[in-house]
């Protein structure tokens, strides 16, 4: 076992606790199911982006946020979105005009609309500039270079925030633990879902 | 030095090649296997334990190398496992992509695991329907090697006694998710079959395999072998027998012939030396997946075989079919808005399926002839796909993509074609593969019998969601040829050697000592999947060579 990684002997470790688990019949299912505790991987305070300028960086972390912000889950900033969106963009030819031009083109809108560059503004004047863009009853013709933007990093934090362990556990993942066994549908009294419980979210 | 002669060369180690490894190295044969890539380390290679942040691209992948991924399956997960050097070529027309495992073990290391049972009603589909030939063999003959098969490799399902799925011997069945009981509750209401799936995943330990860990992960392979796979079932125990010897790297590239014209052995290219070798046996099994195995035959021309081995009928290579596959609706179920997270994913796909129901008790009752399958799949994945499909953004935006979560589903057709002679594979020749090897040509189109499927399939998944109370999003694309790897027919087997590669044990009628093991020889494609009747009828192939070498 001496070649196996850290995370090799992990897994096996949860394998063997749920193979253990799974001997005894009073356990519920699949409740039982061992956390994957693999450390959340520290993030230097002071990240230096490889494609991105530091006031375009300071855009896209500021944006990334608004889209997937802090509630009962931390956001995207927390998540690192901003990081991903870099190391994407800088290994992706295709991207790297589309984001250089579209965030020259947010804080030349913020310029237009407000005064300031984009990082100078408050929350709401933030999040009534991303309303124009991002919500079809307010958007003009006249932007649509914004719109396509916005959809483009949109689409970016998505995929940062949902693939960052931060994300997954919002979510609640079930993948990120294992069951000793098949899990069943804990409400096969009422087949058709009819009469669950209020929805938590 | 006196050159060695193997009992058996076997080339392929996957589904057929290692049913074929297992039973003649059990029975004392002698046998060179050869195949034509590596071997895998499931501790290294297997990434099925990877969480998306593991990896340096999230799972998306390199965006220099994804443009030459092929199709769902080859992504950052299983890099450096899907073969991407040996050439093939398409005719003019025909679109077809192609995901072939060269590693030891084959697609057994990925395949989809789902394991029904061929019927009386596939084998003599051509009497009800009259189009086409029926099979050469009837269920009463293979059904003794698929029990025997389902209890070497763990099948989970229930008994069901429906007239186009005969059962089988079974470790409990998968459990029912949420999804699961409401669209089997809205099956009901319409009449048509929601059930388990026969799926090849062990819900118990089995035959000294540990059970399924629930990871959800087993296209990326499974690193505790608890879902059959060659490497982790057939292979260990074959290698310590003594009797055989896995050649690695060894691409097969042509037959070698006596002076009769009888198999005399394989000549392959060493992929590390670029050397040409040979290896010679007393028999040969072909076992390389069905457009390969066609490939290596036509490829093995001799003064005796001027159109290639075993091909004095012409029709190596001829007949090819293939599943169709294709999402047929999408859609999300209400009555799971904002419910907890529940592990929906981690069976990857395959609790329950939709068996065939369509022109059984009246093979013409349908616009079409014969019947198609169908798999739901939906809850709780990974990734929240349907994101793009919310507007906005925020804390409204968020709180939506939770909400949704448990609700999405879709289905997933698998529609079989009918044999055409525009559907083949021949050599192109112009092109060959890096080693010199002509390339396979495929030449292929849907037929308009499994077009009508699709939109009859279309239609039946749609009432499904309405009658289920699910909000129907639309029907999804049909998928390009060759993305479901059911490639069947190259080789058909029969009992007129005019008309037929192989007889009705998948023994060359040309060349008595050289055998098929693989979905080559099945007459044609039906509504269920091919591994579990690979293993059967190679199981019966192999046999029967043993029992020849007898004699």
């Amino acid at each position: 076992m001496a070649n196996q990684s850290p995370d090799r002997r992990q897994i096996l470790a949860m394998l063997a606790k749920v193979a253990t688990l799974s001997q005894f019949p009073g356990f519920s299912r699949w409740v039982c199911a061992t956390e994957n505790t693999s450390a959340v991987s520290t993030r230097p305070s002071t990240y230096k982006p490889s494609f991105f300028t530091p006031a375009e960086y300071e855009i896209v972390d500021k944006v990334s946020d608004l889209i997937l912000p802090a509630d009962d889950s931390p956001g995207a900033h927390d998540a690192g979105v901003a990081e991903f969106i870099d190391f994407m963009v800088a290994h992706d030819d295709e991207l790297q005009y589309p984001f250089r031009t579209g965030l020259a083109w947010l804080n030349a809108f913020a310029f237009e609309k407000e005064g300031k560059n984009f990082s100078q503004l408050s929350l709401e004047q933030h999040e009534a500039l991303l309303r124009k863009l991002a919500f079809r009853s307010q958007q003009a013709p006249t932007e649509v270079p914004g719109q396509e933007f916005f959809a483009l990093i949109r689409k970016y934090t998505v995929l940062g925030y949902y693939t960052s362990r931060i994300g997954l556990e919002a979510l609640d993942y079930p993948g990120l633990r294992l069951y000793s066994a098949s899990p069943e549908c804990p409400h096969r009294d009422d087949p058709e879902h009819k009469h669950l419980p209020a929805p938590r979210v | 030095m006196p050159k060695q002669i193997y009992d058996v060369v076997v080339i392929g180690t996957g589904a057929g090649g290692g049913m074929a490894i297992h039973a003649l190295c059990q029975a004392g044969a002698k046998v060179c296997a050869l195949n034509g890539g590596r071997r895998l380390d499931p501790h290294k290679d297997f990434r099925n334990h990877k969480q998306p942040y593991d990896l340096p691209f999230r799972g998306l992948g390199d965006p220099k190398k994804r443009k030459d991924y092929i199709g769902y399956m080859d992504n950052e997960y299983t890099e450096g496992i899907w073969e991407h050097d040996i050439a093939f070529t398409t005719a003019p027309g025909t679109v077809w992509t192609w995901r072939r495992c060269f590693a030891v073990g084959g697609k057994t290391n990925f395949w989809g695991r789902s394991s029904a049972r061929f019927s009386d009603i596939d084998f003599k589909a051509a009497s009800r329907d009259g189009y086409d030939v029926d099979w050469p063999i009837t269920y009463e003959e293979i059904a003794p090697y698929y029990t025997r098969v389902e209890r070497m490799i763990g099948v989970a399902s229930t008994v069901q006694n429906r007239p186009s799925n005969p059962d089988g011997e079974y470790l409990p069945p998968m459990n029912f998710r949420c999804m699961d009981c409401i669209l089997e509750s809205g099956a009901k209401k319409i009449g048509i079959p929601y059930l388990p799936d026969r799926i090849a995943q062990l819900t118990r330990s089995h035959a000294g395999h540990p059970a399924c860990h629930y990871c959800g992960n087993c296209t990326d392979g499974c690193d505790t072998g608890s879902f059959f796979s060659t490497p982790w079932f057939f292979l260990p125990a074959a290698e310590k027998s003594g009797n055989l010897e896995i050649r690695t790297n060894a691409l097969a590239k042509n037959i070698l012939t006596d002076e009769n014209g009888h198999a005399a052995g394989v000549a392959y290219v060493d992929r590390n030396t670029k050397q040409e070798i040979e290896v010679y046996g007393r028999a040969v099994v072909v076992a390389a997946s069905c457009v390969e195995s066609a490939r290596i035959l036509l490829n093995s021309k001799s003064r005796h075989w001027p159109d290639g081995i075993a091909n004095s009928s012409g029709q190596v290579g001829r007949n090819l079919c293939d599943h169709l596959y294709g999402t047929t609706a999408r859609g999300y179920l209400p009555q799971l808005l904002g419910q907890p997270s529940f592990p929906d994913n981690v069976s990857a796909s395959t609790v329950a399926w939709l068996p065939r129901w369509q022109n059984l008790e009246n093979p013409k009752q349908e616009k079409f002839i014969r019947g198609y399958s169908v798999y739901p799949d939906g809850g709780c994945a990974g990734f929240p796909y349907y994101a793009g499909q919310l507007e906005g953004f925020g804390r409204d935006f968020k709180r939506e993509i939770k909400r949704r979560y448990p609700t999405p589903v879709s289905f997933y057709i698998q529609a079989p074609t009918q044999r055409s002679d525009s559907n083949y594979v021949s050599i192109d020749p112009a092109v060959k593969d890096i080693y010199g090897i002509p390339a396979a040509r495929i030449s292929f189109a849907w037929d308009e019998n499994t077009l009508l499927m699709w939109e009859h399939g279309k239609q039946a998944c749609e009432d499904l969601l309405r009658a289920s109370g699910a909000e129907y999003l639309g029907a999804g694309e049909i998928d390009i040829p060759g993305t479901s790897l059911h490639e069947t027919g190259t080789c058909r087997m029969g009992n007129d050697p005019k008309r037929f590669v192989t007889n009705h044990f998948g023994q060359t009628h040309d060349v008595p000592n050289l055998y098929i093991c693989d979905a080559s020889v099945f007459p044609n494609c039906t509504d269920k999947t091919t591994t579990i009747s690979i293993l059967a009828f190679a199981l019966r192939t192999t046999e029967y060579l043993i029992e020849n070498r007898k004699t």
